[in-house]
């Protein structure tokens, strides 16, 4: 028995969705699938597999360590996908070049990521997300921004917030300071890496006044309200990081007339781990759950380098996360509901076939029994598979 | 059980050597319970009055808590931070728990360069680390992960090397061993979940601002 060993396990960092967890994903799918729909946005499908190369574009190359590769038969290299924006910009500049712009594109799919599986994320999970092409404006930021909010509350969420930042504040303020290329590097990846330490440490190596480390020093720190923005503009000492404030400003004036911006606070640190992001960024926390539900931002120079110069900007959120936060916070799943477990005596196959259909069509969830049953057996039955009603046909 | 309440901070504190030192600390800015204690039976001390929660875990699982957000904040050696390779925010440096991390061989058999160690076999309870370092050198070692007593990897004829971290470097001396290159200073540090960071921002952030002023204060009386 030896060899069999294995015919039971699955790869590492892969699940199984038995039948109540996959019907409360395929719930929110749903959700998430109707509420694009509604906003104008049309899904598309890409291929699970694409060559490496396209997927590594404009991305650090610390991300190959964290793909799943193989070859083909001519031995390019091939990748499964890592998230949902980079095969969407390829589709975009390919085959819906010439498509109307701006261009409102949905997805709900599988990716994969080869690291250390964590909370609500192993190494094949699901995102569903939305990007929009052809825009600059602030307003299509804002949309995004409104319907990644609507799209947690359409799940079922009731209590998270997103911190929103803009990548050329930061860029802007080691700008002001004249900082060389190594120094600005060095003290991105202590920020990416989320080490405050060694920021400080870096700050202090660096030949600038006590006002400029003391501004460096206080990136990561710049979270808050409205009047903490307005506070950040003393910090501001050039154009770029004055217009990303400005772009911030703009897209909260705007987030308050779709009436969501109390779920928005700001946060001028905010680092995302793809490097493609070139305006305001974004990511989602819920109590409870030490990872963030969704993140998204503009990204305007991706699509050129895949030779098709367009501003775009989208978001993706993870269904495993947003499920297993709804657990942790006892709130209700949209799920479907299972109604009616339909029985019937023997001879009655027909009338039973009939009544189901009926059933069915007044949108109910109808389980026929395969064989007649006496009522006992059916209750019993009824009761094990979770059905709120018991139809039988004496 | 994790807790999906916003009102309670929950921190992690290690066993050991950095708990009464971290439990001291924090007592300075008002963060402490009745009973905090690493000898506690009980894992989980609750201050109800501040809304604060101490969970007492074993040294190398606080990273693990906080990444996963188990625990909000958490006191933690720079070398285990480092070893666990966890995604979390590194707050603040505590400045206590002093200690390197080195390399260290037999004075009697000690080689002219560090190049000369290369495909050696090293002894560590830090294998992450040790081979992040070596890699740097464009070297390769054959890796043996120990629990404790790390000294005598060399000794018994198990490796040819050690990586470990030293305080005072006695038991080195003790056991014939010199340290030939230092890889990483090393103090307590004072980490966070990357999203309390973000939740609880505001109550984060200003104990970070008291514990910067205790920081201060007592670097200055020295």
């Amino acid at each position: 028995m030896e060899k069999d060993k294995n015919v039971l396990e699955i790869p590492y960092g892969t699940r199984d969705f038995l039948p109540s967890e996959a019907a409360d994903k395929r719930a929110i799918e749903t959700k998430l699938a109707e509420l694009f729909a509604e906003w104008g946005y049309e899904e598309v499908v890409t291929p699970t597999i694409e060559y490496l190369d396209n997927l590594t574009l404009g991305s650090s190359v610390s991300l190959q360590d964290h793909l799943f590769k193989l070859f083909d038969r001519d031995n390019r290299t091939l990748a499964l996908r890592h998230e949902m924006t980079t095969p969407i910009a390829r589709l975009v500049s390919s085959r819906l070049k010439d498509y109307p712009l701006p261009m409102k594109l949905s997805y709900i799919s599988s990716v994969f990521r080869q690291e250390q599986t964590q909370m609500g994320r192993q190494c094949e999970f699901h995102q569903a997300g939305v990007e929009l092409m052809g825009s600059t404006s602030a307003f299509a930021d804002a949309e995004i921004l409104a319907l990644a909010i609507q799209g947690l509350l359409r799940s079922g969420l009731k209590d998270f917030q997103i911190c929103l930042g803009q990548v050329e504040f930061l860029n802007g303020i080691m700008e002001q300071y004249q900082l060389p290329a190594e120094a600005k590097d060095k003290l991105k990846a202590a920020m990416e890496q989320r080490n405050l330490v060694e920021l400080e440490t870096l700050v202090d190596q660096l030949g600038l006044s006590d006002n400029a480390k003391a501004v460096l020093k206080k990136l990561p720190l710049l979270n808050g309200g409205e009047a903490m923005l307005k506070s950040a503009y003393d910090l501001a000492l050039n154009e770029q990081s004055r217009r990303a404030l400005d772009n911030l400003s703009e897209i909260y004036r705007l987030l308050k007339s779709y009436g969501v911006e109390q779920y928005v606070r700001f946060d001028l640190g905010i680092i995302r781990d793809f490097s493609y992001y070139t305006g305001m960024v974004f990511e989602a926390y819920t109590p409870g759950l030490g990872f963030p539900l969704c993140g998204g931002g503009r990204y305007d120079h991706l699509l050129s380098d895949f030779g098709n110069a367009c501003p775009a900007t989208g978001f993706g959120m993870g269904i495993e996360r947003i499920l297993l936060a709804l657990e942790r916070q006892g709130l209700e799943k949209p799920k479907r509901a299972r109604n009616i477990y339909l029985s019937y005596a023997a001879g009655k196959e027909a009338q039973a076939v009939e009544r189901a259909r009926v059933l069915r069509q007044e949108g109910k969830t109808v389980e026929l029994a395969l064989t007649p049953q006496d009522k006992a057996e059916a209750v019993k039955m009824q009761q094990a598979k979770g059905y709120a009603e018991l139809v039988y046909l004496a | 059980m994790q807790s999906t309440s916003m009102d309670y901070l929950t921190i992690a504190l290690p066993k050991g050597k950095l708990f009464g030192l971290s439990a001291d600390l924090l007592a300075k800015i008002g963060y402490t319970a009745e009973g905090l204690s690493d000898k506690s039976r009980k894992l989980i001390i609750t201050n109800e009055e501040k809304k604060i929660k101490f969970i007492v875990s074993k040294t190398a699982d606080v990273p693990t808590y906080v990444e996963y957000g188990a625990a909000d904040l958490g006191v933690i050696g720079k070398d285990v931070l480092l070893e666990s390779g966890k995604d979390v925010y590194e707050l603040l440096d505590l400045g206590f728990g002093r200690c390197h991390l080195m390399m260290a061989v037999p004075k009697d058999e000690k080689r002219a360069k560090l190049l000369d160690y290369n495909h050696t076999r090293v002894a560590t309870k830090f294998p992450h680390i040790a081979e992040q370092f070596f890699n740097r050198h464009g070297m390769q070692m054959e890796y043996i992960k120990l629990n404790g007593s790390i000294e005598l990897g060399p000794i018994v004829g198990l490796s040819e090397s050690i990586v470990d971290i030293v305080e005072t470097g006695t038991t080195l001396r003790e056991n014939g061993l010199e340290e030939i290159v230092s890889i990483q200073d090393a103090t307590a540090r004072l980490i966070a979940n990357r999203v309390s960071f973000k939740m609880k921002f505001d109550r984060i952030h200003t104990m970070i601002s008291d514990l910067r002023t205790i920081l201060e204060s007592e670097a200055a009386a020295k």
